[in-house]
């Protein structure tokens, strides 16, 4: 039994470096091989270079698919903000009519694997005759990211006291200047967390919007196309940008969502 | 909350305009979409064009026609399969997380979140470069010694996306796992300590069975992320790793079959509301709090 | 307060929530410039009332008239009085000045005239130095101040106040409650102010409206509800009473006689002539406090019970006498008696005859 004890932070630290090796080690493999060449399906290593960044800076399909992916995110990152927010200014005021119904529909694109709601999105859009384009794109990252912007902003507005609501009225402010002056302020941060967080799961989007794009290309649906057709430079150089950039973007949100304090754990152990 | 909101606006009208705005896209967007694809699935198709009259022959056809419910098995098995190995991976991590302290678990915690936000097609392309006969997978193994030739077996094939999955999907079960080990009561380990148990037993006879719940509750998730993929066996399947998903994707690219493919999703909707009401049927039934 | 106007009427007001009901048929005058208690346990709806008043919430039945018209369905940020919440309600992020002056920044007055008169309600209240600092960085006896302020800088005709002390400590509590009612003597608006204290009611209040179960029991004076309770809860509301059930005898002038298992009491009945015209024989309860109670020879006018010492409990500048009466032990009678530095002469089990004045003898119907 001793033994066991001792052995035991020995097993768990060799087993979490191992499932990080599982995580983090393929990703390693684009990454360095983005500094070589590759011919004939294998990696030239003699010769580091950077001539695939290069290649990238002039490759037209890959920018417009940047840009694209950009606008689309900045579409549903405003859209879902929006709405999520007025979808928990509703729900947490007191004439709410379905409460857990209408929470129920938000979250079902969210629970639901993306092929469906992809295909859900697909069929309506042909059926109302609403030609595929890049509002389409932007309504199924909306639709998809509302759920989680909603929940972060309501977890928020439902921790604030309400009587500062109460507060704010009984001082003679009307139900607009109430939003702006008191609830705005006090929402923000967690207005800002959610919108980066909308915005990175937007840019990493691929299963929705494959299905309901028409002619543009986002960058997922970009690299998903040069992915069908091998192992290149220029899809391991475009890789290493997107995971440098995914990366920070999830620093940036877990400091607004995830204070450190809430995550130290207490002493008593 | 008091009713101080709605008596604050001079109209009464307000109430009712608010609920028209807040229901109208849930509505149109999320719940029109879904319903009419549940409709379409009672369609079929005559020669490349959709008939419009309800008929129950694509849900027929799932049964009866020999391909698709062998397929449909397979997948749920793979999936079954990927979820426990995540759950089995996860749970030592999980664990681990719970006995840091401060910033090492601050930095751990972050450093699993991040996989989480990467791009998906991304990371199946890194699991695949590893994989192939000329893989890093394989050239570890017979570096190791552990084979002496390269193995096909997890070369574009059902193996490989069951690998794929499972390094994929690890991150998604390591955070439900950590919050259900972190609601036990520390109080309950002390306790089994003043008992006499050794840390080995209390973790047998108090963790594990506490952390159940939140452990069913991930493969649950992990589950229903599975079956729903349908780019990791199109990455990695090759010509015999065809899942269910993939068939699905199919009937509304080169098939061209909507109605049997709305069809198709529905059956799969219908597994993932099995999958996560007996995810939360167990966690609630095991005491899990909400 | 003699010729005082009335500021605020309800009549007939009650709410109900659903099946339950709260408050039951209440009537209330809130005097204009007084200083009004509510005063009850928690669930009597003395919030209830408050929360009516302030527009917070809607009542069932009734009416709450403002200048003579019904202001239920006034909005709250269009009712004339400002309200001081049980957990101060400041605004986290902004300073102890902008909270100050959000009403009159909501009203559109002019930046200058908020300057200038948030920094006059902040020395009323004494925290001039503190404008900058936000909420987190008071302390709570600071933020209460805060709260205060920012409720008197709009000039209400009533400022509603629930429950603003209970979460202060016993020490602040009353240091406030002396601050909060210099500060109502010095601004003249009217305070109505709710608790569950009475030692608080009775310190403040020009007049106490005691509540239970959704009832007015009794408005009156601190003295009045005191001294003079109406109803049997009232008079086991406050301090220590002695309460001997009986049936009513003859009125004698202001006297009226009551007939208990301890003798024949005579109370006075001096300015209740709700109590004078109850048919004899009625159930009735004769209530006096222990402070009134001496031991010795009763002389003319004097009630007295034979009685025997339970337990003498000193309680520092007054010792509480515990007794049972002679003919009756299940009546339990107390008398508080001035502490004496070389100790008290009585002893447990000693009988001794108790005198009760019938100017402190007092009815109240059963």
């Amino acid at each position: 039994m001793r033994f066991a004890d001792r052995a035991a932070p020995t097993l768990l630290i060799t087993l979490t470096l191992f499932v990080f090796v599982l995580l983090y080690g393929p990703l390693m493999v684009p990454i360095v091989s983005s500094f070589f060449t590759v011919s004939h399906g294998t990696v030239d290593w003699s010769q580091p270079t950077t001539s695939a960044y290069v290649a990238l800076t002039q490759n037209d399909s890959v920018l417009s698919a940047l840009w694209t992916t950009l606008i689309v995110g900045a579409g549903a990152v405003v859209l879902s903000v929006a709405l999520g927010t007025g979808l928990a200014l509703y729900y947490a005021s007191p004439n709410a009519k379905g409460r857990n119904f209408l929470q129920f529909i938000i979250f079902l694109p969210f629970l639901m694997p993306p092929i469906i709601t992809g295909l859900a999105l697909l069929i309506f859009f042909r059926q109302v005759e609403f030609e595929r384009s890049l509002l389409t794109i932007i309504i199924g990252h909306t639709v998809f990211v509302l759920a989680l912007v909603y929940r972060t902003i309501l977890t928020r507005l439902q921790s604030l006291s309400g009587s500062l609501v109460e507060a704010s009225y009984d001082l003679g402010a009307s139900s607009w200047q109430t939003f702006r002056l008191v609830l705005l302020p006090n929402l923000s941060s967690a207005m800002a967390g959610a919108a980066i967080l909308a915005f990175a799961l937007s840019f990493d989007e691929t299963m929705i919007t494959l299905l309901v794009t028409g002619t543009q290309s986002t960058l997922p649906v970009r690299l998903w196309a040069m992915m069908r057709l091998g192992f290149t430079p220029d899809i391991n150089a475009l890789v290493a940008l997107v995971l440098l950039f995914t990366t920070a973007l999830c620093l940036i949100a877990v400091r607004y969502l995830m204070p450190a304090s809430a995550v130290a754990g207490s002493d008593d152990n | 909350m008091s009713d101080s909101a709605a008596h604050a606006g001079p109209h009464r009208l307000t109430p009712w305009l608010a609920t028209l705005a807040a229901y109208i896209v849930p509505l149109g967007f999320v719940l029109a979409p879904m319903a009419l694809f549940l409709v379409y699935s009672f369609f079929s198709v005559d020669h490349g064009s959709i008939v419009f009259s309800p008929t129950i022959s694509n849900y027929v056809r799932f049964f009866t026609d020999p391909v698709f419910l062998p397929i449909f098995w397979r997948t749920c098995l793979l999936c079954l399969a990927v979820a426990l190995l995540c759950v089995l991976f996860a749970f030592p991590v999980a664990y681990f997380l719970t006995t840091l302290r401060g910033r090492s678990r601050y930095m751990l915690l972050v450093l699993l979140l991040v996989p989480l936000l990467m791009s998906y097609v991304i990371k199946i392309y890194a699991v695949r470069s590893i994989l192939g006969g000329n893989g890093m997978l394989n050239r570890a193994l017979l570096a190791t010694g552990l084979i002496d030739k390269p193995s096909m077996l997890f070369v574009f094939n059902l193996n490989a996306v069951l690998l794929t999955l499972t390094v994929l999907l690890i991150p998604f079960a390591v955070l439900p796992i950590f919050l259900s080990l972190e609601r036990i009561p520390k109080a309950l380990r002390h306790a089994s300590a003043d008992l006499g148990a050794t840390n080995a037993q209390t973790f047998w006879r108090v963790t594990v069975p506490l952390s159940l719940p939140g452990t069913l509750s991930a493969m649950s998730f992990v589950f229903v992320l599975a079956i729903g993929d349908f780019l990791t066996p199109q990455m990695v399947g090759g010509q015999s790793g065809f899942t269910f998903g993939r068939i699905i994707y199919s009937q509304f690219g080169t098939a061209f079959n909507w109605p049997f493919g709305a069809a198709l999703s529905v059956i799969l909707a219908a597994v993932v509301i099995l999958a996560i009401r007996l995810g939360g049927r167990l966690e609630s039934k095991h005491g899990g709090a909400k | 307060m003699a010729e005082a106007g009335i500021l605020l009427k309800l009549r007939s007001v009650s709410k109900s929530y659903g099946a339950t009901a709260i408050l039951h048929s209440i009537d209330l005058d809130v005097r204009d410039g007084e200083f009004i208690t509510i005063l009850g346990p928690s669930g009597s709806g003395k919030t209830t009332i408050l929360r009516l008043i302030g527009g917070f919430t809607q009542p069932s039945g009734g009416q709450i008239l403002l200048d003579g018209s019904d202001i239920a369905a006034m909005p709250i940020n269009r009712r004339p009085f400002n309200t001081v919440f049980q957990d101060y309600a400041l605004f986290p992020h902004l300073t102890v000045e902008a909270n100050v002056g959000y009403g009159l920044a909501v009203r559109g007055t002019p930046r200058a005239e908020i300057t200038k008169r948030v920094a006059d309600a902040l020395e009323l209240v004494q925290l001039g130095p503190l404008g900058k600092r936000f909420p987190a960085q008071l302390s709570g006896g600071q933020r209460q101040r805060v709260a205060l302020a920012r409720a008197i800088i709009c000039r209400p005709r009533l400022i509603l106040l629930d429950e603003p002390l209970a979460a202060l400590d016993v020490e602040l509590r009353r240091h406030m409650q002396t601050f909060l009612k210099s500060i109502q003597t010095e601004i003249r608006t009217t305070f109505l102010f709710v608790t569950h204290d009475q030692e608080e009611a009775i310190a403040m209040a020009d007049r106490i409206c005691v509540m239970s179960a959704g009832r007015i029991e009794q408005i009156g004076s601190p003295h009045e509800v005191y001294y003079r309770p109406g109803t049997e809860f009232v008079a086991k509301f406050f301090g220590e009473n002695n309460l001997v059930p009986g049936t009513l005898g003859p009125v004698e002038g202001t006297t009226r006689a009551i007939d208990t298992a301890v003798g024949r009491l005579v109370c006075s009945i001096d300015g209740q002539p709700k109590i004078a015209a109850l048919p004899a024989g009625s159930p009735a309860l004769a209530v006096f406090r222990p402070e009134a109670v001496g031991i010795g020879d009763a002389a003319e006018g004097e009630n007295r019970i034979a009685a025997r010492i339970d337990q003498v409990a000193f309680g520092g500048a007054s010792t509480m006498v515990n007794t049972a009466a002679v003919y009756e032990p299940q009546q339990i009678l107390k008398a508080r008696l001035q502490s004496r530095p070389d100790g008290t002469s009585l002893s447990q089990g000693e009988t001794i005859p108790l005198v009760v004045p019938a100017s402190a003898c007092r009815l109240v119907a059963a």
